[in-house]
């Protein structure tokens, strides 16, 4: 795995933004009530909040990002990098980085750019900007998110209940005498046909034939456009990766268990989260969930999740975070943080006449 | 695990009151064997024995007792 150690910089703030108001998984009438229950009483998703097809993830991280530089108080055009973390980009082409700093009036000053990955993204962002940071630049703005509910088939039961759409903004600075962020990640390229949009992008460009929906294993429905999720190989992938992961960063940052006052890991699923906080024995209070009411929000769930689990406590006191994201890719990186006191806005909630207004 | 241990496990997994289960049942047949079990049944084989079942070869498992047989002969070419 790829080790780093970050010293003087600490993260500064987390806002997270989601669209419209939250809809609930019971009320879908594609499947029968039964089958509805069923799956979310598994996943432990009742709610999900749903771009639809106007809102972008852009959309959302300009909101979660307004909101985090006012509450910060801080100018615009301190602002030396924008990393955009994400899977559902605005554009082909260009970045989106680029398309949001002009929205944003960030300075000419500030380099900007994207970055495709999901639910390892926030904390390959994290590391990424730190890494900048740590190299000369004095502060950066990460925005991660997702809108995964528009490339998901709403008649596919693998993926169509469980996912949610937001957008989150951190900033990092440097800050001398921070204590030191420890970093692992990694990659598993033989895993990345299970869990994937097959086609619509240049390998396999969008026809008449890749857009059709057609009916799959286990009776599901989708088109090669649409996301296709194999369960089994990503659980089985995350209890292969994800206790090693969070062990090893704990034994590099020096921390035991009593020491670790929350395990923030990438919001999959409920039952996923508790099996793996079995085999590594962690204890329940420490482990973060924060699905029920946003469902899997993909790139955006570990800062989602510090903005409605941990807020109150991340703005008064430090807190020792483990991070841990993983999955598409596959992909996986964690990280080890002493985080607080920090800037902790309100959850921003995007109406319709925010994204209409683009 | 023993061959009764397993059944047990596999009636509380699949809702099935005790001793339904001999290991001959076709899994496609069975009410509750869907993607969400297939999830709990590797979840639970982790749990009791440590084993990271591979869903490749779950998936030629046709009955209760071919399941059976990466349990408890904890066949390590079933292992990923």
């Amino acid at each position: 795995m790829a080790s780093s150690r970050i010293e003087n910089v600490r993260l500064a703030g987390v806002a997270s933004a989601v669209p419209g108001p939250a809809l609930s998984v019971s009320e879908d009438a594609r499947f029968p009530a039964d089958e509805v229950g069923k799956i979310s009483a598994s996943t432990g998703v009742h709610r999900r909040h749903l771009a639809g097809n106007q809102c972008c993830t852009s959309t959302l991280c300009a909101a979660a990002a307004e909101s985090l530089l006012a509450g910060m108080a801080i100018p615009k055009d301190s602002i030396d990098i924008l990393i955009f973390v994400s899977q559902t980009p605005d554009y082909l082409l260009p970045a989106t980085a680029c398309a949001v700093h002009g929205r944003l009036g960030l300075s000419p000053s500030c380099a900007a750019f994207d970055v495709n990955l999901g639910c390892s993204g926030y904390v390959y962002g994290l590391w990424l900007a730190a890494s900048l940071l740590q190299a000369g630049a004095k502060r950066a703005l990460l925005l991660v998110g997702d809108t995964i509910s528009r490339v998901v088939s709403p008649s596919d039961r693998s993926t169509a209940l469980l996912f949610g759409d937001a957008g989150t903004a951190t900033v990092l600075e440097t800050s001398v005498g921070a204590p030191p962020i420890f970093f692992e990640l990694g990659t598993d390229g033989s895993g990345a046909e299970h869990l994937t949009v097959p086609a619509g992008a240049f390998r396999r460009p969008s026809t008449t034939a890749t857009g059709q929906r057609r009916e799959r294993e286990g009776g599901n429905v989708r088109s090669d456009e649409d996301l296709f999720m194999n369960g089994g190989e990503i659980f089985a992938f995350t209890m292969r990766t994800v206790p090693m992961l969070c062990k090893t960063l704990m034994q590099r940052a020096g921390w035991s268990m009593d020491d670790a006052d929350a395990f923030v890991m990438h919001q999959a699923n409920r039952f996923m989260l508790q099996h793996l906080a079995k085999l590594m024995r962690l204890p329940k209070e420490k482990v973060v969930m924060a699905l029920e009411d946003f469902g899997n929000t993909s790139s955006a769930s570990i800062p989602l999740a510090l903005s409605v689990s941990l807020a109150d406590r991340l703005r008064t006191s430090t807190t020792k975070l483990v991070m841990a994201g993983f999955g598409v890719g596959f992909s996986w990186a964690g990280a080890t943080v002493e985080a607080g006191p920090m800037t902790m806005p309100e959850l921003v909630r995007v109406g319709s006449e925010g994204w209409e207004a683009e | 695990m023993d061959r009764l241990g397993f059944l047990e496990l596999m009636e509380e997994l699949l809702e099935v009151p005790a001793g339904t289960l001999n290991g001959n049942e076709c899994l496609r047949d069975l009410d509750n064997w869907d993607s969400l079990a297939l999830i709990g049944f590797m979840a639970m084989v982790n749990e009791q024995t440590g084993i990271i079942l591979a869903p490749k070869v779950l998936a030629t498992c046709q009955t209760v007792a071919d399941l059976m047989k990466l349990v408890v002969t904890s066949d390590r070419d079933s292992v990923v």
